[in-house]
């Protein structure tokens, strides 16, 4: 999960930080991996660790987190930059307070120093210089209106992070989130597009079944269907699977005919 | 094919009496939309996953269920290439040359007064989900705007099936499916009965069922129905 592969973000590794160059060219190529979302062996995780290295990178941070909305509306640590931020973004969700939560919930970007933060988020400060940041911020994953999580961002330093940082951690954040919208569409629609086209298939394999077992068995149609019904459920199998072997003659209609039971 | 101005035109259009109607319905209407508003004389809705799952959604005009049937009954024709390509066939005079790839298609269609076919593949995602079929009883390429609204109704149709049944309250995909027609469910069982007669494979029996129908003249759908109600055997 550490390492990936070519075509997703993740650390390009390259460029001297310092050199706006260089900087640039490091934020072009991340935007491209953020955009690349059509490979077919994408994966979520593994593109929000990206994410997450990333920004540490352009950004000069320490540590960075994405955070997802469950289905219940709940945040939840999806990728970190590295495994110490683990704990503090799990205690964030427990104290239901901190950066991420804020910045997901008003869809604005939030920054805090170590000052700010301990009179913001009593619970979660502590926690967070405990673990030795200092200044800290997060920006919505938000698409128009639509908020799906958050991008935190943390530095050992008291260096706080220049309005053109946080323009780019949201422009990095919001480029993820259409990346996201888009690719749960996407999925959507295959699966839809999958489930119709097995609905209409099966449609058609079971009548012939039921076709093939009426004249096999000289029984009505109706009859057929109820054979193959009780097969099926004896059997634990889906009705399009049995249908089609009887079709394809793998089940021979005479067992359909038989006294269904599991041990025939 | 994005023209949010357009889309939103033809909704209005077919949206306008309730908001509350059905995706059967709304393709209904949509179906209703296009052959007044291209001049058509059939416009079909045709779900399939492979030519012979081809079944009519929704339709319109006189000719809509007649140039569905026939694609389904000879096993040939444009909307299987739209399906299989992702690509829309245009067959502005089936007497042409082009229309020679279906040469069965062709003569049945121009035998009962269709001209001109355009069949448009319904895209989603990993292959489609089947075409929108306009034809005409007369010959003629439709027109850049009528083309660009047929284009934008497949879009719609395509969203209608593939999302509206997942809306909060909305049927679901064996709904919609229940509401495609069932004449061609005779058509499946007698192709198993009469696989079952010859001991051969699903394919050949429809090949022989297709073959009956082309040698009597009749329909495809006519024959299907003396085999189911016993009145006719292929193993005599």
């Amino acid at each position: 999960m550490s390492e990936t592969g070519a075509g997703r973000p993740g650390g390009s590794g390259q460029g001297d930080p310092e050199d706006p160059v260089a900087r640039e060219a490091v934020l072009a190529r991340a935007f491209v991996r953020l955009a690349d979302t059509l490979a077919s062996d994408f994966d979520i995780v593994d593109f929000l660790h990206g994410l997450s290295a990333d920004s540490v990178e352009i950004l000069r941070a320490e540590a960075a987190g994405v955070m997802l909305a469950d289905a219940r509306g709940g945040l939840r640590l999806i990728a970190s930059s590295d495994e110490r931020m683990r704990l503090l973004e799990l205690f964030e969700l427990q104290g239901a307070q901190g950066p991420c939560l804020d910045a997901f919930s008003t869809g604005r970007p939030v920054q805090a120093s170590a000052a700010d933060s301990r009179a913001r988020w009593p619970v979660f400060a502590p926690e967070a210089s405990g673990a030795g940041f200092r200044v800290m911020c997060a920006v919505p994953l938000r698409v128009r209106t639509n908020v799906i999580g958050a991008l935190n961002l943390f530095r050992g330093s008291d260096e706080p992070f220049t309005g053109a940082e946080m323009e780019i951690a949201q422009a990095m954040a919001e480029m993820a989130a259409i990346a996201l919208i888009q690719e749960r569409a996407l999925r959507e629609r295959h699966l839809l597009t999958e489930q119709l086209q097995a609905a209409l298939s099966s449609r058609v394999i079971i009548e012939q079944a039921k076709g093939m077992l009426a004249e096999y068995l000289t029984m009505t149609a109706d009859d057929a269907f109820k054979l193959l019904r009780i097969y099926a459920r004896d059997h634990n199998r889906k009705l399009s699977a049995i249908a089609s072997d009887v079709v394809n003659r793998n089940i021979p209609s005479a067992a359909l005919a038989r006294r269904p039971g599991p041990q025939p | 094919m994005r023209d949010d101005g357009r889309r939103a035109r033809i909704m209005a259009a077919v949206a306008e009496q309730d908001a509350a109607a059905g995706p059967g319905e709304l393709l209904q209407r949509l179906c209703r939309f296009a052959v007044e508003e291209m001049t058509l004389s059939g416009c079909a809705l045709i779900l399939m996953s492979g030519a012979e799952s081809a079944s009519l959604l929704a339709g319109a005009g006189r000719h809509a269920s007649t140039i569905t049937g026939l694609q389904m009954e000879l096993g040939e024709g444009p909307c299987l290439q739209a399906h299989a390509s992702g690509i829309p066939v245009f067959l502005p005079d089936l007497t042409a040359e082009n229309a020679n790839r279906w040469p069965a298609f062709a003569a049945a269609a121009l035998a009962v007064g269709v001209q001109a076919e355009f069949s448009l593949p319904l895209t989603g995602g990993l292959g489609g989900i089947g075409t929108l079929d306009l034809c005409r009883d007369r010959p003629g390429m439709l027109s850049d705007e009528h083309l660009a609204d047929a284009l934008v109704t497949a879009d719609i149709a395509r969203d209608a099936v593939l999302y509206q049944p997942y809306a909060p309250g909305g049927p679901g995909v064996a709904e919609l499916l229940a509401a495609v027609g069932t004449d061609r469910i005779v058509i499946y069982q007698a192709t198993g009965m009469i696989a079952a007669q010859l001991d051969d494979t699903i394919a050949n029996a429809l090949a022989r069922l297709r073959a009956a129908a082309f040698a009597s003249g009749r329909s495809m759908y006519d024959i299907a129905q003396d085999v189911v109600e016993r009145r006719v055997r292929f193993d005599e």
